[in-house]
């Protein structure tokens, strides 16, 4: 199985890491003697250059790979190569005024980086090396270095390369296609199709441009054109899975195949179609949510104390759009002058009241592969918001893909944890940082202290008590490394306990979260996996995991500090390429279901939306059969009763990383209202104020349900109220709270098809909203 | 720059947008009014030669005095750091041959609260913002669910009707953003 290493293999990698390690403290001591100031946690955007030796390094490295790129591309002469490496050497070093001593540390900083770069090649092998060719690595790559490229509008350079190439040897159908690619990427779909019909003359490259052309036209909304262009390529011998599956979207979406497609080139969907209770429609549009952008993160959060849940929502194209909710499930978009308007870039969102005052603040993140400056947004309680994150202290400049607000020493004051993801190939693991809440509107980062300074790259982390001490213990999930659980010890230290719990089998990690699916009272842990696009395929068509897959884990909580995955036991085997997932009772019967919102960065990739059922035995894919569409790119999956009538709604900020790649923000809610529910909202008073890292409990027909308060679990933020559904005719017994602080509080025959709020000590709930009964 | 005077900190619709007084790329100096003179309103554009997201509108842009012959067109170059030669040149690439203006200061931005290009902005002859947001909802070509925003809006202006929905949201290239003042990756 994928992830399950040998012992060599492990005492590789520990043997490198030690050797890593122990160059990181040569090179520290050398620093300090040749008074070489030390690489720091980055504050501030290097516009005048990197201000280390190490990110000086790991610069270059990604300039000199992007240089290369693009000159085997689109080819250059050696002149040209020589001035542009030099250029590449100059802007990596700028500013450096001690070169000499510098050259005593390169050695050890280049031996570092190694380490890194070596630990990383060699998870990625273990993931996929084995079962596919290079591919997977080349398109990895190109999304790296495009990332950038993008990001500082510098398209407009790359096509121009690619033209002067052309204009000189227009028979060269390398660069031709990669134009074209360009053009795709940039949503000029017409010029690309052009570019791409003189490419397909030449030989060599015919096979690819065939099947790019197929992408460039259903991209361009020609899929009459792109299903008869896959059909006839294929009928020239260019049969690959994506050819397939591509001239299959594209013969959905034009009433089917045409005549002359033969049956060994079509393809049918067997995924998603397990029978369901639950039927969703896309009400994004007729409720004001239909902001069309790369999205990203989104927040359920309320904003303006109105009692309604609110939407944030994080657009990699646009800046944060802030969506007030009317009252009646409706919204009005109220971004200009909220400030929020103003954080452009944004990522990942993380929602808390830092202050304790009632109205929840917000941090974002930034790009979440390539460095951003993440902005900290006190709530002012008029519907604007105020950057204070310089005078709180939480300033970072870092690959963002994530953050989290946790109260983790129980002080009843929200403290907020940021990772970093890798923002580049040659990018260093960045610093973890914990902030820590000082009660006075200012944070300290104690993360050197608390032991969580040096992580792996991270895209997922999330807070969960998984022995139930009390304190929230963290768990990370990275795209490029191990995951990682870390015991929080309640003294302000963690201690690392992957490889004793049985977590740290490496994968491609997305998000994580932590719920207790099986309602046990420990909480298990979700992480959600993404996949190469032929995984993807496999599973979508055949409704199973292609051999050696990795699908998503679910690690059930083994109650003794140890952790099994048992995802295929539980009927998980489908391979996707989950990039945001969550969990919630979509139809109301009493038993956690997943949410996987699936995509990648390559134009050529589209995935559906999944949701997987669960009956309380096994979790089963419901996607097509509850109404839910065939593909889209799926980010910030959030799930929240937005109404207040008991139906969970889905919502997916969505679009890829190209601006060719658009999408619009989507939310799914259920038809009907299949069950019974409460929906609870607490509210600390000793405790911090969202209660987050409460447990919630209710007893209801004979068995337990179990909560979790969540302080966001990665790309967005889930609202802290808590839904539960009680299936047909079930009242609730009894609700029972435990605080972050650790006092307990029970609730007896609480209502049913109502939202309710209960304040910390207080022993009567507040009647928040009573709604309709299921039909 | 001088000419923009600082609005209400939140721009309302049904409010008064602020004059400007600008640079032409192609030289002069023009202000908001003297578009709005003999017109029945402006549309105010955030834009940028360098958005990847603005170049989907070039036709739309090309053929607006056709389209839209009582609305005048205003579009503002309005990327931080984006010089006038760098707008001049792709304007002349990609065949405009209508006046842009240039606020590569942030000023006119920040007056009309824009943060992304494109952005439009649709005022009537006494400056009353009528509607602003995306022009449309593009995402690609023959799309079933797309819809146009700002010419149904001008529509509903000409013909004295209330506006459906006199704001979106917008989606774009951000007018300032810290990764435009970073060592370029391609340089």
């Amino acid at each position: 199985m994928a992830g399950n290493t040998g012992v060599l293999g492990r005492a590789f990698e520990n043997g490198l890491t030690a050797f890593g390690a122990a160059a990181g403290r040569v090179q520290a001591t050398l620093g300090a003697w040749t008074r070489v100031p030390a690489s720091t946690p980055a504050v501030e955007p290097p516009v005048a250059g990197p201000p280390d030796l190490d990110r000086a390094i790991s610069e270059l490295a990604n300039r000199l790979v992007r240089l290369g790129r693009y000159w085997a591309l689109s080819g250059t002469d050696v002149g040209e190569i020589w001035r542009a490496a030099r250029e590449a050497r100059r802007q990596s070093f700028a500013g450096f005024p001690w070169r000499w001593r510098l050259l005593l540390q390169l050695p050890l900083s280049l031996a570092t980086l190694c380490v890194q770069e070596t630990l990383r090649v060699l998870h990625a092998f273990r993931m996929v090396g084995l079962r596919v060719g290079p591919g997977f690595f080349v398109e990895m790559c190109e999304t790296f270095l495009d990332l950038w490229v993008y990001q500082s509008l510098q398209y407009r350079e790359e096509m121009q390369r690619y033209r002067k190439r052309l204009a000189k040897h227009p028979d060269d159908a390398t660069a031709r296609l990669h134009l074209a690619r360009s053009y795709v990427k940039c949503g000029l779909h017409a010029q690309a199709a052009r570019e791409l019909e003189v490419a397909a003359q030449s030989p060599r490259r015919r096979p690819r441009a065939l099947y790019e052309s197929v992408i460039a036209n259903y991209r361009g909304g020609n899929f009459d054109l792109a299903t008869r262009q896959g059909t006839s390529a294929m009928a020239e011998g260019v049969v690959t899975e994506r050819m397939k599956y591509w001239t299959w979207l594209a013969a959905e979406r034009n009433g089917g195949y045409p005549t002359a497609t033969p049956p060994e080139h079509r393809l049918e969907m067997a995924s998603g179609r397990h029978p369901t209770s639950v039927r969703f429609e896309e009400v994004g549009s007729r409720i004001g949510l239909n902001k069309t952008s790369g999205g990203r993160g989104s927040a359920v959060l309320d904003f303006d104390g109105d009692g309604h849940l609110d939407v944030l929502l994080a657009g990699v194209s646009g800046g944060c759009g802030l969506f007030r909710n009317n009252g009646d499930g409706t919204f009005t978009d109220v971004s200009v002058g909220s400030g929020l308007d103003e954080c452009i870039n944004p990522w990942g969102i993380a929602v808390g009241d830092y202050d304790n005052d009632g109205l929840p603040d917000v941090y974002v993140t930034r790009l979440g592969f390539y460095d951003g400056e993440n902005v900290l947004y006190h709530n002012n309680g008029d519907g604007t918001f105020t950057d204070v994150t310089r005078e709180a202290g939480v300033a970072a400049w870092t690959p963002g893909f994530t953050s989290s607000w946790v109260d983790y020493d129980c002080d009843g004051k929200l403290d907020l944890f940021v990772p970093g993801n890798l923002g580049g190939l040659f990018h260093r693991s960045p610093p973890g940082r914990l902030f820590h809440n000082n009660g006075d509107g200012t944070f300290t980062d104690v993360a050197a202290e608390a032991g969580l300074r040096h992580l792996p790259p991270t895209v997922g982390t999330t807070w969960g008590d998984y022995d139930n001490d009390g304190y929230p213990d963290l768990f990370l999930s990275g795209f490029f490394g191990r995951p990682k659980l870390f015991h929080n010890n309640g003294d302000g230290t963690f201690t690392d306990v992957s490889r004793e719990a049985g977590i740290d089998a490496p994968c491609l990690g997305m998000v994580a979260c932590w719920c207790d699916y099986d309602d046990d009272g420990w909480l298990d842990i979700v992480q959600f996996v993404w996949c190469r696009n032929e995984d993807m395929i496999y599973s979508y068509l055949r409704g199973e995991g292609p051999p050696g897959g990795e699908p998503l884990r679910v690690f059930h909580n083994n109650r003794d500090g140890t952790f099994t995955n048992v995802s295929r036991e539980l009927g998980i085997t489908e391979s996707w390429g989950t990039m945001s997932g969550n969990a919630g009772d979509f139809n109301n019967d009493g038993f956690l279901d997943l949410l996987l919102a699936n995509g990648g960065p390559q134009m050529d990739r589209a995935e559906p939306f999944v949701v997987l059922e669960n009956d309380g035995r096994r979790f089963r894919n419901v996607s097509f059969t509850a109404g839910m569409p065939v593909t889209g790119k799926w980010h910030g999956a959030n799930v929240a009763d937005l109404a207040g009538d008991g139906r969970l709604h889905v919502i997916s900020a969505s679009g890829g990383m190209y601006p060719g790649d658009l999408l619009t923000t989507s939310v799914f809610r259920p038809v009907e209202l299949t069950g019974n529910y409460l929906n609870v909202r607490l509210v600390g008073t000793k405790s911090n104020r969202d209660a987050i890292g409460a447990r919630v409990k209710i007893v209801a027909g004979g068995r337990e349900q179990h909560r979790l308060v969540s302080g966001g679990s990665g790309f967005g933020c889930l609202p802290c109220e808590q839904h539960f559904g009680l299936g047909r005719g079930q009242v609730a017994d009894a609700l029972e709270i435990w605080w972050p602080g650790g006092g307990k509080q029970r609730i007896d025959r609480p209502p049913v098809n109502a939202t309710i709020k209960i304040d910390e000590g207080r022993t009567e709930f507040v009647l928040v909203k009573k709604g309709p009964s299921p039909l | 720059m001088s000419g923009i005077a600082r609005p209400d900190s939140r721009q309302r619709i049904g409010g008064t947008v602020p004059d400007l007084e600008l640079p032409v790329v192609t030289g002069g100096i023009r202000t908001l009014e003297s578009f709005l003179d003999g017109r029945r309103g402006a549309v105010v554009l955030f834009w940028s030669s360098v958005c990847s997201h603005c170049i989907r509108y070039d036709e739309l842009l090309g053929e607006w005095e056709s389209r839209q012959p009582e609305v005048a067109l205003v579009p503002i170059a309005a990327r931080e750091g984006e010089t006038a030669e760098q707008v001049r040149q792709v304007a002349t690439e990609r065949g405009f041959r209508f006046p842009i203006l240039h606020s590569a200061d942030g000023a006119a931005a920040a007056a009309f609260q824009a943060q992304q290009t494109p952005r439009a902005y649709l005022v009537d002859g006494a400056r009353t913002l009528l509607y602003r947001g995306a022009i449309d909802n593009f995402k690609y070509p023959h799309d079933p669910d797309y819809r146009a925003y700002l010419e149904p809006a001008i529509a509903a202006f000409l013909a004295g009707r209330p506006i459906e929905q006199p704001e979106t949201p917008s989606f774009g290239c951000a007018i300032r953003s810290v990764y435009y003042e970073l060592p370029k990756p391609l340089s």
